[in-house]
């Protein structure tokens, strides 16, 4: 009988205590939630080193940008890539038109109509920045980090916005060198 | 004709208002507490639950709008039914658990004046209806031809049985105070107020009576199928129990009704034990529409307690299981009526 009772009251003591534990956390759990609710919340971005004590690659990821006012539209990054993910295409424009100079003073003598790196291609070899004469395309970071912010990461809801579009030439201005002028025909039997 | 005296007669369309009515608040029910348990489930465990930051890709804010695709995603499913089940038996099992606890909810006094149905024997039918949903368990077992869903069915057939006794020993000691069956009855006897400060509800009445709630909440825990007593679907040794082989809108069924038993468990604890739809300060906004309020305010409370009870306990043995109902429970219910008797004799009721 003695036992019995003990029973009763361990049982009826312990599941206090565990109601108690539960409600606890129940009453907490507007600031005890350990839920980092991603897409809209992220951690801060981790400062470490990848290996090797060397400030100019002390970022984690890095993402390839250009700038697009320095491209003169030479292709080489195009043909660096291993992995075929930049895709360029360039105008020639009629002698005599004046599309500025690069910040290293080369005079721009094509129009890039389209730039696109597909950063869900991209392998992060770092092979299309070195051939760039006018050092217009680079990976953020390092020593590169004063051009463009770093992102804590690049993750999209559609992957099409991986596909990175740097062209900014628009359709006017295309169409302006595409669209023949209308010349004066040439005079009946010149050509004979 | 007879189609155009049907569709005349003012019975019918009363009956098919309740109905309707009734199933609604089965739904709305069920759509709420599976919210409250997700959420209740996620902050004892230090998550945050279904969440959303507004419309579209996410489940609204808070996530209030998960159980709602939930529910889509149910309606949807593709509707399985085994090759080697019986298939009559499967199809009606789910309606069978289900109207056993829709005409229980028929029962419950809203209100002084919210009740579908008035029965003079109120609390007895509710005892009797509440039960009949284990057919419709044992159907499902049998009829999947799955050898866990016929342990989970068999389990739960041991377990509500075992566990109507207290259940229906608790219910004996209101009955003994308020000498009545009528659950309006029994809600009106609860008036007033006692030990000086109390509202005279029949868990504050005498010690006895006290004990006697406890009981009955905890048997009807077990009636519910719900953790701690959660054997017959228990997910880590019978895969899913007696539900198994459902799936989509056959295993919703299932769900609503267990949701909808709840409702029926709390419903009857706070008509018999806690004043139904008394106001807790008596003579306080009692009026029929605060009897609502309070009513649903003290049964959400309770199946609040039960959601609390399910994140917080281990389940149990079978044969812990059976000793917690047969050598626990039984004999304190006996006490209970053997002391609330003598309370009645010496004190009066």
């Amino acid at each position: 009988m003695g036992r019995y009772l003990v029973n009763i009251w361990e049982s009826v003591s312990t599941m206090l205590i565990g109601l108690g534990i539960t409600g606890k956390h129940l009453l907490r759990a507007k600031n005890g939630n350990v839920t980092l609710q991603y897409p809209e919340e992220k951690w801060p971005r981790p400062e470490r080193n990848i290996g090797f004590d060397h400030q100019d690659y002390n970022v984690i990821r890095s993402r390839l940008v250009v700038d697009i006012n320095d491209c003169t539209g030479c292709k080489k990054c195009e043909r660096a890539c291993p992995v075929g993910c930049i895709s360029v295409e360039a105008l020639k424009v009629p002698k005599g038109t004046d599309l500025g100079v690069t910040s290293n003073d080369t005079i721009k003598r094509l129009l890039v109509t389209r730039h696109d790196i597909d950063m869900s291609e991209c392998m992060y070899c770092n092979l299309c920045t070195f051939p760039c004469p006018e050092e217009c395309i680079y990976m953020t970071g390092g020593p590169n980090s004063h051009k463009t912010p770093i992102d804590y990461e690049f993750s999209e809801y559609d992957r099409n916005n991986l596909i990175y579009k740097f062209a900014v030439a628009t359709q006017e201005e295309i169409d302006s060198y595409t669209i023949p002028v209308p010349v004066t025909p040439a005079p009946e039997g010149a050509k004979a | 004709m007879i189609s155009d005296q049907l569709a005349t007669a003012p019975w019918l369309m009363w009956f098919s208002i309740a109905g309707v009515t009734l199933f609604l608040i089965m739904a709305f029910n069920a759509l709420a507490a599976v919210y409250v348990e997700r959420k209740v489930s996620a902050f004892v465990q230090d998550r945050v639950g279904p969440m959303g930051q507004g419309a579209g890709l996410h489940a609204g804010k808070w996530g209030l709008l998960q159980t709602v695709a939930d529910a889509v995603k149910l309606l949807t499913k593709e509707d399985i039914i085994p090759r080697a089940a019986d298939r009559k038996l499967f199809i009606m099992a789910p309606f069978v658990i289900f109207i056993g606890a829709f005409i229980s909810i028929a029962a419950l006094p809203f209100s002084s004046i919210i009740q579908v149905i008035d029965v003079n024997i109120g609390i007895f039918y509710i005892l009797a209806t509440s039960s009949l949903g284990v057919i419709g368990l044992i159907l499902a077992g049998w009829s999947s031809e799955n050898k866990w869903s016929l342990y989970g069915a068999m389990r739960s057939a041991a377990q509500i049985v075992s566990y109507e006794i207290p259940a229906a020993l608790s219910i004996i000691v209101v009955i003994m105070i308020t000498s009545t069956l009528n659950l309006q009855g029994i809600v009106e006897a609860q008036g007033g107020i006692v030990w000086g400060f109390l509202p005279n509800w029949i868990v504050f009445n005498n010690p006895f009576a006290f004990l006697a709630f406890f009981t009955y909440f905890i048997a009807g825990v077990a009636e519910t199928n719900r953790t701690p007593f959660d054997i017959p679907e228990a997910e880590s040794e019978l895969v899913g129990g007696f539900h198994t082989e459902y799936s989509g809108m056959r295993w919703a069924f299932f769900f609503l009704s267990e949701y909808a038993n709840m409702f029926v468990v709390c419903g009857i604890a706070s008509v018999t034990f806690l004043g139904g739809w008394q106001s807790p300060i008596p003579g306080f906004m009692n009026s029929p529409f605060w009897g609502l309020f309070w009513f649903m305010s003290k049964v959400l409370f309770l199946m609040f307690i039960m959601i609390w009870f399910r994140w917080t306990f281990p389940r149990l043995r079978v044969d812990q299981l059976m000793s917690v109902a047969w050598k626990y429970l039984l004999p304190i219910s006996l006490i209970n009526i053997f002391g609330v008797g003598l309370w009645i004799l010496l004190v009066g009721a």
